[in-house]
């Protein structure tokens, strides 16, 4: 169907390649967006080291369920 | 900082707007690539016929190739959100592209750009959500064991905003190198063709860059759509 520039398995290759480009950033923001949250409520609660230490490790399950979400996505969209 | 020459700073300019168009190139630039895809859709798309000419042609080719690719992902249901998917790729292909002309500037290697279309992409994923859920879009937040709902509200917050945080910064990141080191390469050598290989390679992540952009709004919006486990 349609026109296309590309084989069909070039296609699905690029994407792939393309979506999975994504794990290394979307694991390294995420544990930095945690722990920055966890920082300036740390200094606007004054409760430091806490939150920050507690937001790190939120941040941290989140990167991995970041993984585990592009892993399961990765099934669908692109076998 | 370097000072560069670019056609609108100069002629804006040169219009008695000197403050602003210094201080904002990233405005004008991106300003002139709408008026670019608004000219350049009138011109190509005008008077459409039944059997398509040149113009109309290479548009239903560009269009209908993005779609087939949407589709691919999302399935049909996708379709209402193509056009923001078409538009969001051929603004970044064309920002992208502008900054390998010689006078000209990439408004996506200027953070404040990316961010805005990394936002939109962000709103619109969730509205998405709420549109085809309503109320119970909430549970994708949730996770499947209710005793750790809390918890996993935080954690899912953390992960949406890390996508926005990499799609901003995977593009701001890719088109600003590429415009540092043709600035360096062209001030240094620019007589002795020494940036061709790097304008090779600009044309190269310009594309990838823009597809990936793409790519990632089509995942993010089929995401939104699937149902929550």
């Amino acid at each position: 169907m349609g026109v296309s520039f590309m084989g069909e398995d070039l296609k699905r290759t690029i994407r792939a390649l393309g979506f999975l480009s994504t794990v290394g950033m979307s694991m390294v923001f995420a544990i930095a967006i945690g722990a920055g949250i966890g920082y300036y409520l740390d200094k606007w609660l004054d409760t430091s080291p806490w939150l920050l230490l507690v937001f790190f490790g939120f941040g941290l399950v989140a990167a991995f369920k970041n993984l585990h979400r592009i892993h399961k996505k990765s099934k669908t969209y692109f076998e | 900082m370097e000072h560069h020459y670019y056609f609108i700073t100069e002629i804006l300019a040169a219009l008695g707007f000197e403050h602003f168009a210094h201080d904002w190139q990233h405005v004008t630039h991106s300003w002139f690539i709408m008026i670019l895809m608004i000219v350049g859709a009138v011109f190509l798309a005008g008077g459409i016929q039944m059997l398509p000419k040149k113009g109309q042609n290479f548009l239903e080719i560009t269009i209908e190739t993005l779609e087939n690719f949407m589709v691919d992902i999302t399935g049909p249901e996708g379709r209402a959100f193509f056009p923001f998917i078409a538009t969001i790729f051929l603004y970044i292909f064309l920002c992208n592209l502008i900054g390998l002309v010689p006078g000209f500037f990439s408004p996506t290697a200027n953070i404040n750009t990316t961010l805005s279309m990394a936002l939109c992409t962000f709103v619109l994923t969730h509205a998405i959500g709420i549109k085809f859920h309503g109320v119970k879009y909430i549970k994708h937040f949730l996770g499947p064991v209710w005793a750790l709902a809390p918890l996993m509200l935080i954690i899912e917050g953390i992960g949406h905003l890390a996508r926005v945080m990499s799609l901003t910064v995977r593009l701001f990141g890719n088109i600003f190198g590429k415009e540092k080191i043709l600035g360096v390469l062209f001030g240094l050598w620019g007589l002795y063709l020494v940036p061709l290989p790097i304008l090779f390679l600009g044309i190269l992540v310009s594309f990838i860059q823009a597809v990936v952009f793409m790519l990632l709004a089509i995942v993010y919006f089929a995401g939104a759509m699937e149902e929550a486990h």
